[in-house]
């Protein structure tokens, strides 16, 4: 990356900020990683130079690759990948669409068995889409002026970012907005952790419906009662439980509505200790299990090391503290922070862009990431 | 442009009945007959547009053979170090995604006999001699094995629309027991395998045929019963045929070759038994096959 970083030191001073903070973990929760990260991106594309697109994809992708490896112990990629990928795919079609025009006159899309497979049979317009669209004329490595190919670009890239930003920031509302016509009058619903998503879509329902949550306090990190004090002053009426007694009131739930921290290919997902322990009873029962998520929270890996899915481990003084001295240096104490919660014990993903089962969620991750970028 | 399709056609007929198991070669003639149909060509003559199809189909299958290697490296994420894997009878997609695996990882293999034709020997000939650890079990020691594996792999004939698999007969069996004790299982599949077809049960696969499983006549009694009257016992288990003499003493436990014909090649795994499919375009879930073969076969 080399026009990009001399230019730029300014916006890589940013970046370090940022790996800074996930690793003291000043941020934590996929949003607002998601939110930061794209702020982050938004200022590297505005300063750097660059005189071709892939001098701007690598460049990205590097950026990428450094916020990847801060996360706590480097493994949960999926906490900031997806924002990244999601910006970079924006990035791309937006390239094609601006350089078509250049583009167009050479390249014939060609036809081969394999790409029927890949994409089905041949549409009109794909065969004759020629379009006019080239509103700029692009020149890539143009010798006189080096800069002109970013001049050009960047506009349509800051529109890009802008977008993601809007959708993360309208994420909530989004969801919430659909909440009416998942919760009937006088359920009960049961819910753990302190998940933006599922307290806004709990009170979006609210307005409209008489119903009782029952929120789990979500040991030993205790979210559930933030939640519940959040929800029952927002005049639904609340209960907390002890997340021992799940299973118990079990029978008594309609629904299961859990957020979700990531969620993978293969439609399963990573949510807050005690999701697995929900949701698993809740499939003893019949009760449905619904989960709010926002699209950024899609991730391309499939269940790769789900049997880690507690990967990343909380503070264990929370779960025992040094004023027990005496058992401390008796016992080893692990405190996973995420539960790996397979696709068969969920029904449903209410997500910004529509409700979807788990077996179609690879479909979403298709059309949302590129093929090689799997691969951070 | 009609009397083309025509020609493949019966040509493809011809094909399938020279085969011994036509399943994954309609697979790959439909394929190329619906690919003919909608191929979208600017050629001026029939004939520039038949050089343009046959360099097509040419061009198809040299990238064919690098299919397996794409679906042995997706395969690669899900298989742990240290892993043991149960798989079935013989499949060059397995067998390239086990020994890919090998080259990075430690793993061991179980695999089953597969009768009648005894394919699993040759899977453990060609694992052993790769320096894989590998067992052969019986097919009937599935259960008994599954709780020792992580995961169970196997190839495929064909996948069909529903999701489900065609296979080497046993496949469902040991589908069922992995569901049974929640393991995964997994399927592997060019994406030439995918067939346009939507079984509903074993017996609405085009292999399947009155004459499989069904009941032999009953010889007359005055010929060498051995005091086993043979009505009281399922007539797949019956060792008194008339075959009896020509198999020799040694092998009277085996099935004779009259019996093997009244039993099924492959069978059919149901969809929600499997968990995810590897195929070149992508891992899959069984759902995901219907709409790669709507995308191609349908309107």
């Amino acid at each position: 990356m080399s026009p990009g970083s001399h230019g730029a030191s300014s916006s890589q001073r940013s970046v370090e900020t940022l790996v800074a903070k996930l690793r003291r973990r000043q941020v934590v929760g996929s949003r607002e990683t998601a939110l930061e990260t794209v702020l982050v991106l938004r200022q590297v594309v505005s300063k750097a130079r660059f005189s071709n697109i892939t001098q701007l994809v690598t460049l990205i992708r590097s950026v990428g690759k450094r916020l990847v490896e801060a996360q706590p112990k480097g493994a949960p990629i999926f906490e900031c990948a997806p924002s990244l990928h999601a910006i970079s795919l924006p990035y791309l079609e937006e390239y094609n669409t601006a350089s078509k025009g250049t583009a167009a006159a050479s390249t014939k899309p060609v036809y081969s068995i394999s790409t029927f497979v890949l994409q089905g049979q041949p549409r009109k317009h794909t065969i004759g889409a020629q379009k006019s669209e080239a509103t700029i004329t692009l020149k890539e490595d143009d010798p006189d002026d080096p800069d002109s190919f970013a001049r050009a670009l960047k506009p349509v890239f800051m529109e890009a970012i802008q977008d993601v930003l809007d959708e993360l920031e309208t994420v909530y509302d989004n969801i919430s907005k659909n909440a009416k016509d998942h919760i009937h009058s006088d359920e009960i619903i049961l819910t753990i952790g302190n998940s933006k998503t599922v307290e806004s879509f709990l009170k979006g329902a609210g307005h409209y419906r008489n119903f009782t949550v029952i929120v789990a306090e979500t040991g030993p990190s205790y979210g559930g009662h933030e939640m519940a004090q959040s929800l029952s002053s927002a005049g639904i009426s609340t209960f907390l439980v002890p997340d021992s007694s799940i299973y118990a009131i079990m029978s008594r739930v309609n629904k299961v509505i859990i957020g979700a921290h990531a969620i993978l290919a293969n439609g399963g997902m990573f949510a807050i200790t005690g999701s697995l322990l929900a949701a698993t009873a809740a499939r003893v029962h019949s009760t449905p299990v619904v989960v709010c998520a926002g699209q950024f929270k899609l991730t391309p890996l499939w269940n790769l090391y789900h049997d880690y899915g507690a990967l990343d481990f909380a503070d264990p003084s929370s779960v025992l503290g040094f004023e027990e001295g005496s058992l401390v240096d008796k016992v080893d104490v692990l405190n996973p922070y995420y539960d790996y919660v397979g696709p068969e014990l969920v029904d449903v993903f209410i997500t910004n862009d529509g409700d979807h089962p788990p077996s179609s969620v690879y479909r979403l991750i298709k059309e949302a990431y590129d093929d090689e970028d799997y691969e951070l | 442009m009609f009397e083309l399709v025509n020609e493949l056609r019966s040509g493809a007929e011809e094909l399938k009945k020279r085969t011994h198991n036509p399943i994954s070669l309609t697979a790959g003639c439909e394929l190329f007959i619906a690919f003919v149909t909608l191929f979208p060509h600017q050629s001026d003559s029939f004939s520039d547009l038949k050089t343009e199809l046959v360099a097509q189909g040419q061009k198809y299958a040299s990238e064919a053979i690098s299919y397996r290697h794409k679906i042995a490296e997706l395969m690669l994420g899900f298989i742990k170090d240290d892993s043991v894997i149960l798989t079935h009878s013989y499949s060059r997609v397995v067998m390239k995604a086990l020994l890919h695996a090998h080259q990075t990882k430690r793993i061991s293999v179980y695999v089953t006999e597969a009768r009648p034709r005894g394919h699993g020997i040759k899977t453990h000939e060609a694992l052993t001699a790769a320096g894989i650890p590998c067992t052969v079990v019986l097919d009937s020691a599935v259960a008994y094995v599954m709780d020792k594996v992580d995961f169970v792999l196997v190839g495929s004939e064909a996948v069909v629309e529903s999701g489900g698999l065609i296979n080497a007969v046993g496949s469902n069996q040991m589908a069922i027991i992995a569901r049974a004790a929640n393991k995964p299982f997994y399927a592997l599949a060019e994406s030439y395998k995918f067939h346009r077809l939507f079984p509903l049960s074993q017996y609405d696969l085009p292999t399947h045929s009155t004459n499989i499983l069904s009941f032999p006549p009953i010889p007359p009694k005055s010929q060498d019963t051995s005091g086993v009257s043979p009505g009281s016992q399922a007539p797949l288990h019956n060792g008194n045929t008339a075959s009896k003499g020509k198999i020799g003493k040694h092998a009277e436990r085996l099935m004779s070759l009259e019996q093997v014909a009244l039993n099924p090649e492959v069978d059919y795994t149901r969809p929600d038994l499997i968990s995810l499919v590897f195929s070149d375009v992508g891992i899959l879930t069984p759902e995901a096959i219907s709409q790669y073969l709507v995308a191609m076969f349908a309107g």
